[in-house]
């Protein structure tokens, strides 16, 4: 007997039948839903013959806007599943006044630490992420990232992380110790489970795949622009990505170091973060937090540069103060730095360090208050269009300043005293989160959708959706700062205060009505889908655009730009507007030129295949199936460095082909400009 | 690809990328610095465990002989230079500096602060 078991251990490490949890219905149907819903895609796609399309123009894609779409997919894909937990956890806590409610404690501390693991880095990020890829390259002119095969592998690494999550829900269980897993309770003497090390090996995994997107993206901006595109012409959503991506390339390696430190502890009886043994729980605290504020830098200045190109686009004007808005982004992205320890004010640091700390944290307002002046004023005189994107623009203004009033009150140390971990920050990050980073990504999905896929939204539903979700936000929050200050505390599975029960109620109702935006959201896409012959964008330039994006057609041709643009100024494509109305259209056969495009490439999504092995086998303590994980994904490395041809050429007259058409259609453009 | 870094000019590169070295300069310069790096190592060791010099100067000696190590990493395999093709390597390097003594620093303050305002062992158990 002992002998089979040692077997099964080397075999299997930790993992046996009881992985499977089959006393709790409610993870047990949900995985089994999803199960079945892959299974039935897979079944699709191989029955109607679509198995090499998917791997050969996009699984091994490494085209930068491709990549972009699959990362918006995943954060879709995943913000379902956040905000099924998200409406558990409101049900919950509407009914569990004086009961146990529904959800046992170890099963509701599950789902929020799940709801905001996912949230924060298999939603808003890869949204985020996503939406840089698909655009920037386009704005600056160019026709691809600096490195796109990294760039496949940068995102298959964050599709492993958000696979590792998800099957926690079927095969162990996942982290209850909050969505930053703080010590001594994620340590291994109180969270002996596999739960933490999902949360901590995912986010390893998926957390290189953000450092390499981050490093791309630096390096695109930097080094590839087309002529005459010089830092200070750049649109403002590629100044923003810029800083962004320097956060990301100089915080994420401290969120790495610090869950190494964890699992070290964890794997290995280290004492970083133990009580016991010289370890120092504060050094945890710390370290996450100077990655931690940053982060949160990381995910709305992206908004702000889609909010800016929004603004400016619907209001027909130039950015006010563009100068100013890159004064306030670059300043943004150092004081980020300055400011973590406004995180764990009550956790013992003295008054000296709490006020410089809180200052610093209300002066990071001030480039905030600048940016939001800014879009005021572009407003301002400017004939405005209210169309989907800039209804999200308008509405983030309006919450965004909400939540940020509310971060200025929590910055100052005495006040937060009182609110600390309370509902009233749990109601100032969703303010700031969802009235920011997820108002700015649905701006910019509606906005760039007709770019990606050669088609526009229907305007009625994204309106509907736009606005269930505006009210839903504010009726399921505005409460939470109410009970917040009525002495509620975050992650309660339940509670005896008769005063809170009324909000908690209201807020399940809020979360109803922002369900019902997301399913307008859906329906809008898939009406539009049906109707896309009727919303066809045949000019590439739906929304009378400003910078290089609609300079090319819809959906772009796979090297952008049949010629890299030559750039004069600001607002790039705009001027080429206004000159081509005044001179007499270009020549008639531009020279083309052959275009060399880098090849497709499975190393991203193979070396995301081992990682996922090696990852769970971590998790379960599979030792040899670490072994082959980790040795699989080096040799996939070997083999693309040593790869002979990475490039091919396509022949002059394709491009020829391709661009005239674009050509045509935009010269019935300008000239219907000149009639109406 | 080819044609896409036109709006830099030449006036930007990358760390390696240039290439008007003969092939013996370069060498020379990678021996250099090994020999400078390896030079440094052996230092500290040495430092670690002498006791030629006076104790406390120790973790001092040590921090400087690492951070000339750095520089010597810096110059002579990352070639960053002081001159106008090295821009954005330098800016990184200022930008990276800047967030290291931010986080350093930052951390040494602050977990200096929380360690003096731990009331001592006793106190907490009292409290219990
Ligand atoms: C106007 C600038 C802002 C200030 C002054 C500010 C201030 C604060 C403070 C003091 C806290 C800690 C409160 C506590 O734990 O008691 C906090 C928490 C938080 N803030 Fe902000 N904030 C600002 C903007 C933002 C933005 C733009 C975001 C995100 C896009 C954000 C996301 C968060 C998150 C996620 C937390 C809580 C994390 C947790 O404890 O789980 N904040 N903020
Ligand atoms: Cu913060």
């Amino acid at each position: 007997m002992p002998a089979v078991r040692t077997v099964e251990a080397t075999m299997l490490g930790k993992l046996d039948w009881s992985a499977i949890p089959l006393d709790q219905p409610i993870p047990l149907i949900a995985g089994a839903v999803v199960l079945v819903a892959i299974l039935g895609v897979l079944t699709w796609v191989v029955v109607k013959g679509h198995l090499s399309y998917l791997w050969n123009e996009w699984i091994t894609s490494v085209d930068h806007k491709r990549i972009g779409v699959m990362y918006v997919l995943l954060a879709s894909v995943m913000l379902l599943r956040g905000g099924s937990d998200a409406i558990m956890m409101r049900i919950q806590q509407a009914v569990a006044y004086q009961s146990q409610g529904y959800l046992p404690p170890e099963h509701y501390n599950q789902i929020f630490s799940a709801h905001g693991t996912i949230m924060i880095f298999f939603v808003a990020m890869p949204f985020v992420i996503g939406l840089m890829n698909l655009i920037v390259p386009l704005q600056l002119g160019v026709r691809d990232v600096a490195f796109p095969t990294l760039n496949s592998v940068g995102f298959w690494l964050t599709a492993s992380g958000a696979l590792l999550v998800n099957i926690s829900l079927v095969v162990g269980e996942f982290a209850r110790t909050g969505w930053l897993a703080f010590p001594p309770l994620s340590e291994l003497s109180y969270s002996p489970g596999v739960g933490v090390d999902y949360y901590a090996w995912s986010l390893q995994i998926s957390g290189i795949g953000t450092l390499v997107a981050g490093i791309n993206l630096v390096t695109t901006v930097l080094k590839l622009r087309t002529k005459g595109m010089n830092y200070l012409r750049m649109p403002m959503f590629c100044w923003t990505t810029l800083a962004s991506n320097l956060l990301i390339v100089a915080a994420f390696p401290i969120l790495t170091a610090t869950l190494a430190m964890l699992l070290l502890d964890r794997y290995l009886g280290f004492h970083f973060f133990t009580n016991e043994a010289g370890g120092n729980v504060m050094m945890f605290m710390n370290l996450i937090w100077a990655w931690g504020h940053p982060e949160v830098y990381i995910l709305v200045l992206p908004a702000f540069g889609i909010f800016s190109e929004v603004v400016s686009t619907f209001s027909g004007k130039a950015l006010f103060g563009y100068r100013s808005m890159v004064l306030a982004t670059m300043a943004i992205c150092v004081i980020s730095f300055m400011v973590w320890l406004h995180h764990f004010f009550t956790m013992g640091a003295g008054p000296n360090v709490n006020a410089i700390f809180g200052i610093a944290s209300m002066i990071i307002a001030v480039p905030t208050g600048v940016k939001i002046y800014n879009w005021l004023f572009t407003m301002y005189g400017g004939r405005i269009r209210f169309a989907t994107p800039m209804l999200w623009a308008v509405g983030f203004m309006v919450t965004f300043i909400i939540g940020g009033l509310t971060g200025v009150l929590l910055a100052v140390p005495p006040a937060d005293f009182i609110l600390h971990n309370s509902m009233f920050l749990v109601a100032h990050f969703h303010n700031v989160i969802i009235g920011g980073v997820l108002f700015g990504a649905f701006a910019g999905f509606e906005y760039w959708f007709p770019k990606a896929f050669g088609f526009r939204l229907n305007e009625r539903w994204g309106r509907a959706a736009f606005w269930f979700t505006f009210l839903g936000f504010f009726i399921t929050f505005m409460p939470l700062y109410i009970v917040g200050m009525l002495g509620m505390t975050r992650r309660m599975q339940h509670y005896d205060v008769a005063a809170w029960r009324p909000w908690m109620i209201v807020a399940a109702v809020g979360v109803a009505v922002l369900t019902i935006g997301v399913i307008c959201q859906i329906v809008q896409l898939v009406v539009s889908i049906r109707n896309r012959e009727a919303l066809r964008d045949r000019t590439g330039d739906p929304w009378d655009g400003r910078s290089l994006e609609w300079a090319t057609s819809s959906p772009p041709p796979v090297f952008n730009f049949a010629f890299n643009p030559d750039v004069r100024g600001e607002d790039a494509y705009w001027h080429m507007k206004a000159r081509a109305k005044q001179q007499s259209p270009e020549r008639d056969g531009p020279e083309y030129q052959d275009i060399e495009m880098p090849r497709n490439s499975p190393t991203g999504f193979v070396c995301a295949f081992f990682a996922t092995i090696m990852g769970f086998a971590l998790i379960w303590h599979i030792w040899w199936m670490v072994i082959v994980g980790g040795l699989g994904a080096w040799a996939t490395f070997v083999v693309f460095a040593w790869r002979d041809h990475d490039e091919y050429v396509i022949p002059a007259e394709e491009v020829a082909v391709i661009d005239r058409v674009n050509l045509e259609q935009r010269r019935g453009l300008i000239s219907m400009a000149e009639v109406g | 690809m080819s044609d896409q870094t036109h709006g830099m000019g030449r006036n930007d590169l990358a760390p390696g990328e240039e290439e008007q070295h003969s092939v013996g300069a370069r060498i020379l310069g990678y021996v250099v610095g090994l020999v400078l790096a390896l030079m440094l190592t052996a230092t500290s060791f040495f430092i670690a465990g002498t006791d030629l010099v006076w104790q406390p100067s120790i973790p001092v000696a040590l921090i400087v002989l690492a951070i000339a190590q750095m520089g010597v990493h810096l110059v002579f395999f990352l070639h960053i230079t002081t001159g106008p093709d090295n821009t954005n390597n330098v800016l990184a390097l200022a930008f990276g500096l800047l967030v290291v003594f931010l986080v350093i620093g930052g951390t040494i303050w602050i977990m200096a602060n929380l360690n003096a305002n731990m009331p001592p062992m006793g106190h907490i158990l009292r409290m219990q």
